[in-house]
């Protein structure tokens, strides 16, 4: 014998706890990286502002104070070369002299040169200055306002490229914060895409399963995932589909054994009765007419006598067959006791059930009873029947009794119809 | 429940006392001299002024606090900012390591050196030179040996030297463009010499209490600025002739 195993998902699965616990330290180890980098340019622009306000703009201001000095020189030593009188002369030479030796003028190789020459060629100079002083000094003077725009314009020129230095700085910044967000934002969706791939999606393939879960239904298939508890949900889906089913079985069994008679299949008088209850109640609800009916197989304890039981039986099972094949659906038959059978049509008349009884007994006797060695069992009965609208069912069936005795005594095989005492 | 109101009301008033005394004006003790043109002294209409003065005035402006000020004599300055009788002084003090040991210095405010004044033929060392005590001036001609006529003040040598009773003086630069604009000079043919000596010369800066680090730190800021908002070269055309670097 050979044993076809289940075939067996290799997959490997995992946990939706760490899963989730990866992707987050997966996001956070790129977001931290993401602000580290883009912290690198925000400390550089700190640096820079810092550097612009504490040392820059501090420089460009003593660069404007130092090209105002120059022009201070320029206008001292034109004052030196046109005073009117000693006294004047010898107070702008005075300021030429301190102007020269500032510390602020000594530090620019340029203008402490510049200032040197300024001052050497004032001090030799006597008043009254000549055409010719006058020529070298316009020559100096020029230079002085010269270098005193240079001056003015080196703090522009710095701060300008610091401005530029640092707006580089900032603009790369802000390409890397776009960067980061756009890191995060396609970190995320990808994070939403699993989530909805692997568990959303599962678990409303999940429920769409148990919403419609039927034990006769066939067997739920869900498409393997990877995620664990996602797996063990659906197989356990799948093992509670089996036990339903089983479960079903066993009830349908059950039910069967408690409401059927085991050896021909038909309703026991138990269950029958309280069919018949049901019906009753329907017809008298809504005015309708039924019949009750009880019939004996003739002679049947002859059979068993001669035949043996096996025979009985055999006649029982084929007598409830040709009801099942003969009654109408809706009609309800019972194996009442012995070789007794309780009918109920409802919908019927007595006298279309008589009809109804005569077509079986025809039947029974078109097509008797056949036993294994072959030989065929001349088998009849009789019928008992009872109009039962607006009656009880023991009632009922009490006079349909009485039907079943008038035809006993009347010869057997026969219908026989018991009408009530108000002519009905 | 009253009781209950009266704690609250008590906290209430404790936190508000409290918070108007945070945000109260301070007060700040500020030593100054007088008699210093231009830096500080007192002008025709009775007021103090001079550049130190002004710069003191938008300093305290700065800091949001009230200034009093305290009248010194220069070589009262470092025992009186070292022993914590003014808060800081508006006095140009050439660091010196001397000073830094006993003082907190402000971040230099400008630079100076130091000009050489005589009648003609006088030399250094010829004649008593006139300085202000307490000076860095002053130390200087004592550590060369040189004779010297000390004053209390800037003006005092004016004076001096006016009515002939000085022959020579060493002073600040500040100082020496006031001298030399003096009326009273023009007649005395004095002869000037900027004296390139670096004990002369180098940073200026302000003397704070040693024990008040925060002030120092708040004045710095307050020096940066006014000096990027303009206020302090405006202080600066007010009184020298050229820029203070």
């Amino acid at each position: 014998m050979t044993t076809l195993a289940k075939p067996v998902d290799v997959r490997r699965t995992w946990r939706a706890g760490r899963v989730l616990l990866a992707l987050t330290s997966v996001f956070a180890a790129i977001a931290v990286c993401g602000v580290v980098w883009l912290a690198v340019d925000l400390y550089a622009v700190g640096v820079a502002a810092g550097r612009l306000q504490g040392e820059t703009v501090p420089w460009t201001i003593e660069r404007q104070r130092l090209g105002r000095n120059l022009e201070q020189l320029r206008l001292e030593g034109q004052r030196v070369l046109t005073a009117s009188s000693p006294a004047g002369r010898q107070d702008a030479l005075f300021l030429v002299h301190v102007l020269s030796a500032q510390p602020g003028m000594a530090d620019d190789p340029r203008t402490a040169s510049l200032a040197a020459e300024v001052e050497r060629f004032l001090q030799q100079v006597e008043a009254p200055a000549t055409p010719a002083d006058m020529q070298v000094w316009e020559a100096l003077s020029s230079r002085l306002r010269l270098m005193a725009d240079d001056l003015s314009v080196e703090g522009g020129k710095r701060m300008s490229r610091e401005l530029g230095r640092m707006s580089g700085e900032m603009a790369q910044a802000s390409y890397k914060l776009l960067f980061n967000l756009a890191l995060m934002a396609g970190f995320m969706a990808a994070f939403l895409l699993v989530v909805r791939r692997y568990l959303i999606r599962p678990l409303q393939r999940i429920r769409r399963v148990l919403s419609a879960l039927d034990p006769r239904g066939p067997v739920p298939a869900f498409p393997p995932g990877p995620m664990a508890e996602i797996r063990a949900v659906e197989d356990a889906i799948v093992r509670f589909h089996a036990t339903l089913l089983e479960n079903d079985e066993v009830r349908r069994r059950l039910e069967r054994l408690a409401t059927t008679d085991g050896l021909t299949g038909l309703f026991n008088r138990h269950h029958f009765m309280a069919l018949a209850a049901d019906e009753m109640a329907r017809a008298a609800r809504y005015g309708r007419p039924i019949t009750v009916g009880i019939a004996d197989l003739d002679h049947f304890k002859q059979v068993n006598d001669t035949l043996g039981h096996a025979a009985g039986d055999h006649v029982l099972k084929t007598f409830a067959m040709l009801l099942g094949d003969t009654l109408r659906q809706t009609d309800r038959v019972c194996r009442y006791g012995g070789e007794e059978f309780a009918f109920v049509f409802p919908e019927t008349t007595p006298d279309e059930a008589q009809l109804l009884g005569e077509r079986l007994r025809t039947r029974l006797l078109e097509s008797p009873p056949v036993l294994p060695d072959g030989r065929h069992l001349a088998v009849t009965f009789s019928l008992g029947l009872a109009d039962a609208s607006g009656c009880g069912l023991e009632e009922s069936l009490a006079r349909a009794d009485l039907g079943l005795y008038e035809a006993k005594r009347a010869g057997r095989n026969r219908t026989v119809v018991t009408r009530r005492p108000d002519g009905l | 429940m009253a009781k209950t109101i009266f704690r609250c009301w008590s906290v209430f008033l404790l936190l508000a006392v409290v918070g108007l005394a945070h945000g109260a004006e301070r007060v700040l003790k500020v030593g100054v001299i007088h008699h210093s043109p231009p830096m500080s002294y007192v002008d025709a209409s009775g007021g103090l002024t001079g550049f130190n003065v002004e710069v003191m005035r938008e300093l305290c402006k700065e800091l949001a606090a009230r200034c009093e000020t305290v009248v010194l004599t220069l070589d009262r300055v470092v025992d009186a900012v070292a022993a914590g009788e003014v808060d800081f002084a508006a006095v140009s003090l050439l660091v010196t390591p001397e000073r830094r040991a006993r003082l907190l210095l402000t971040k230099p405010y400008y630079r100076s050196i130091s000009v050489w004044f005589a009648r003609p033929g006088v030399k250094p060392g010829e004649a008593r030179v006139a300085v202000v005590k307490g000076g860095i001036q002053a130390r200087y001609a004592q550590a060369r040996g040189w004779a010297q006529l000390p004053f209390d003040n800037h003006e005092a040598i004016f004076g001096a030297l006016a009515t002939g009773q000085a022959q020579a003086t060493l002073l600040p630069m500040a100082n020496a463009v006031a001298l030399q604009q003096d009326p009273r000079m023009s007649a005395q043919g004095l002869a000037s010499t900027v004296v390139q000596d670096p004990e002369l010369a180098g940073d200026a800066a302000l003397g704070v209490n040693p024990r008040d680090r925060a002030l120092l730190d708040k004045l710095n800021d307050a020096i940066d600025e006014i000096k990027r908002d303009g206020r302090f070269d405006r202080i600066n055309t007010r009184f020298i002739p050229f820029r203070l670097q």
